[in-house]
């Protein structure tokens, strides 16, 4: 037989593990869980049929509708571009391209304030360009194509932060592999550069959209905040939260903060689906 | 040695199966003219020119940073040469982009598309080339029974072993009919037995494929494998260009004798019909003939081109050296290895003189001798035992003489 040794080892009691668990909690609570929490609570506080009307009101489904469109738009430009510019700047080398790489990644550090201010003085009715465009009969300034402008200045780096780093780690090997067997640039792209990117991409685009969709200060500045006209969701709950008319903002709340949630789980749950797929497709 | 290059114009229709079409052809299906390369101020390839025949595997041999990846480069279109040309079955196709050459290069790491299957990355070349789907379908099986992966048809390349995927390389490259195939270091990223399990069943498939094909590696074991000829690269020069009995029987220079295999080399000058080496005098008629008497030249045997022998008897077709002592046996697996210390300071043996001499090179004056590498195979080793400090005689089956330019250029 065996000796069995006579003291057995018991599963320990850690305590350090519910203890730091529950000091996280603590912190975050007040933090982000709560104030989540209350938005939901009030604006739900006088039953579904009060939260239901606030969202159907004209001007929020307005609001809605045109933070989807202009964040849409400026998703699709800039994942665009944020492609060819990592294209660029990860394949060809050049005098100053660091440079380029620093200035492209700027507009995140800049307060988005800023930005909108920066957005006014050049193309507002009595700027340089701006009185261009007013020569030809159009206004840029205070309409919707002001808030794709500058949704596009405020989330210009998002999409190409993260499709660079996929382009740059990508093996020169496969386009090289794919050239020699007659591919021309162009196929090469769309057969093996692309598909590998495809995660980088729906990633990119999703941050970009989650966050023009939430712009505020940028878009307070170009848009004119006319309500029914240039008024975004973010701008419409600032606007209903001045007027006093708290659940109106409440109801446009709860749905950026769905919007927000669901957009961030997609991207956190489908990270490992796109690496899965990524290996695997 | 290698064929003059012709520029016999070369019929539209280059491929008909893999290349059976090719087989009455004798001519040339790669040839590299004149290449020159450099990276900033760095020379990477000088004048380097050479022919692989139709059906043909050619080494291209040579250490790290010797130009070999950059030739390869070249021949695909990867990279520019800054003069020479490069020309596939009698076209010049130096200012033609690497997707209109129509090679097939191996990579490193087989660079398989990580997203498509088996099926699609062989299929990929007549995809691009807008084949019939029922073309390609056909293509595609054929290929897939000639590298044996059809049970694997569906799968992508990280299910895949090492072996597989360069299967699977080939393969792509073979859907198109390539030219020539470069294969770029194809067995580095393997051990060593998958190695050589490998290069034999590529061997096997060129010869049944027979399309012309060069590697790139630095394993003089595996150029010897797999190569109908070996060119042996040093900083970016060509060296010598031959069948691997001629690299290694009868290297051209220097650095080809010590970079394949083990050499001895001996400084010594032409005396009429013999080489001597200090008070040693090989007879030597037909590899002195290209020398002048007095040129100072360099005598280069294999250690297995030693003959000992415990008296003066060297068996037959051994030419006598020197005498000399045995300072270390070592037994080295398949065969034993010996290092001697040559006596070449003593006149040679003369008539009425006992057959060895006292061999002063285990004394003081003991840095007199020449200190050379002999292997014996085993059942010579068995047969006649050594030990340390014996006397023996010394032969050579077999040696090449080269120019010594070193002592050329100092004079």
């Amino acid at each position: 037989m065996v000796k069995v040794s006579a003291v057995r080892h018991v599963r320990g009691f850690d305590v350090a593990r519910p203890l730091s668990i529950s000091v996280m909690l603590a912190i975050m609570l007040p933090l982000v869980i709560l104030p989540l929490l209350s938005i939901f609570l009030y604006g739900t506080k006088n039953g579904l049929g009060s939260f239901w009307s606030a969202l159907i009101a004209p001007e929020a489904i307005f609001a809605l509708k045109l933070s989807m469109a202009t964040s849409f738009w400026a998703t699709v430009f800039n994942v665009i571009f944020g492609l060819f510019a990592a294209y660029v700047l990860s394949r060809y080398d050049f005098y100053g391209r660091n440079a380029v790489i620093v200035t492209i990644s700027l507009p995140t550090a800049i307060p988005t304030a800023v930005a909108g201010f920066a957005l006014l003085l050049l193309w507002g009715p009595n700027a340089t360009l701006g009185r261009l465009l007013n020569m030809q009969g159009f206004q840029l300034m205070f309409t919707p194509y002001a808030i794709i402008l500058a949704n596009i200045f405020v989330t210009f780096p998002l999409a190409f932060g993260v499709i660079k780093p996929v382009f740059d780690t990508m093996s020169r090997s496969l386009e090289e592999a794919s050239a020699t067997i007659g591919a021309t640039r162009w196929q090469t792209f769309w057969y093996v550069t692309l598909p590998n990117l495809r995660g980088a991409i729906v990633g990119g685009a999703l941050l970009t959209f989650a966050r023009a969709v939430g712009e505020f200060g940028s878009t307070i500045l170009v848009s004119g905040n006319l309500a029914g006209h240039t008024q975004t969701a973010p701008l419409y709950i600032f606007a209903k939260f001045n007027e006093g008319q708290i659940e109106a903002a409440n109801a446009i709340a709860i749905v950026l903060a769905l919007l927000s949630f669901v957009i961030f789980s997609v991207l956190f749950f489908a990270r490992d689906w796109l690496e899965f797929e990524a290996q695997e497709v | 040695m290698t064929p003059r290059m012709k520029l016999a114009p070369v019929s539209e229709e280059l491929h008909v199966s893999w290349a059976p079409e090719r087989e009455h052809r004798t001519g040339i299906a790669a040839s590299v003219r004149g290449i020159s390369k450099r990276f900033k101020k760095a020379r990477v390839l000088e004048d380097i020119t050479f022919d692989v025949a139709e059906g043909e595997s050619l080494v291209l041999l040579g250490a790290s940073g010797s130009g070999k990846t950059t030739i390869l480069r070249i021949i695909a279109g990867l990279e520019q040469p800054e003069t020479g040309y490069v020309i596939l079955h009698g076209k010049d196709v130096t200012d033609l982009p690497a997707r209109e050459r129509g090679v097939g290069v191996i990579f490193q790491a087989y660079a398989l598309f990580p997203r498509m299957t088996v099926e699609k990355n062989i299929g990929y070349g007549l995809k691009i080339r807008r084949r019939p789907r029922k073309e390609r379908k056909k293509i595609v099986n054929d290929l897939l029974t000639l590298v044996q992966l059809e049970q694997h048809r569906k799968k992508y390349p990280w299910q895949l072993s090492g072996g597989q995927q360069q299967r699977v390389a080939i393969a792509r490259t073979l859907a198109y009919k390539p030219q020539v195939l470069l294969f770029d270091e194809p067995f580095g990223a393997l051990d060593a037995q998958t190695r050589v399990h490998l290069r034999r069943e590529i061997r096997a498939l060129l010869r049944k494929v027979k399309v012309p094909s060069v590697f790139i590696t630095h394993d003089q074991e595996e150029a010897l494998e797999l190569g109908d000829r070996i060119a042996v690269l040093n900083e970016g020069h060509l060296e010598q260009v031959g069948t691997p009995d001629e690299v290694y029987n009868h290297p051209a220079t220097e650095y080809v004798a010590t970079f394949l295999g083990a050499a001895n080399l001996l400084l010594g000058v032409v005396t009429g019909d013999f080489v001597e080496i200090g008070a040693a005098r090989v007879p030597a008629a037909k590899e002195t003939a290209r020398f002048r008497d007095g040129q100072s030249v360099k005598l280069v045997f294999r250690p297995e081109d030693v003959c000992v022998s415990p008296d003066a008897n060297l068996p037959e077709g051994c030419r006598r050296l020197a005498n000399a002592i045995i300072e270390e046996i070592s037994f080295v697996g398949a065969y034993e290895r010996l290092n001697i210390r040559l006596d070449l300071t003593h006149r040679r043996q003369a008539e009425s003189e006992p057959p060895l001499y006292d061999v002063t090179v285990n004394t003081p004056e003991k840095m007199r001798g020449v200190p050379i590498i002999a292997t014996r195979p085993k059942p010579d080793a068995n047969t006649t035992k050594y030990k340390v400090g014996d006397r023996v005689a010394i032969g050579l089956t077999s040696f090449s003489l080269l120019p010594n330019y070193t002592l050329a250029r100092q004079r």
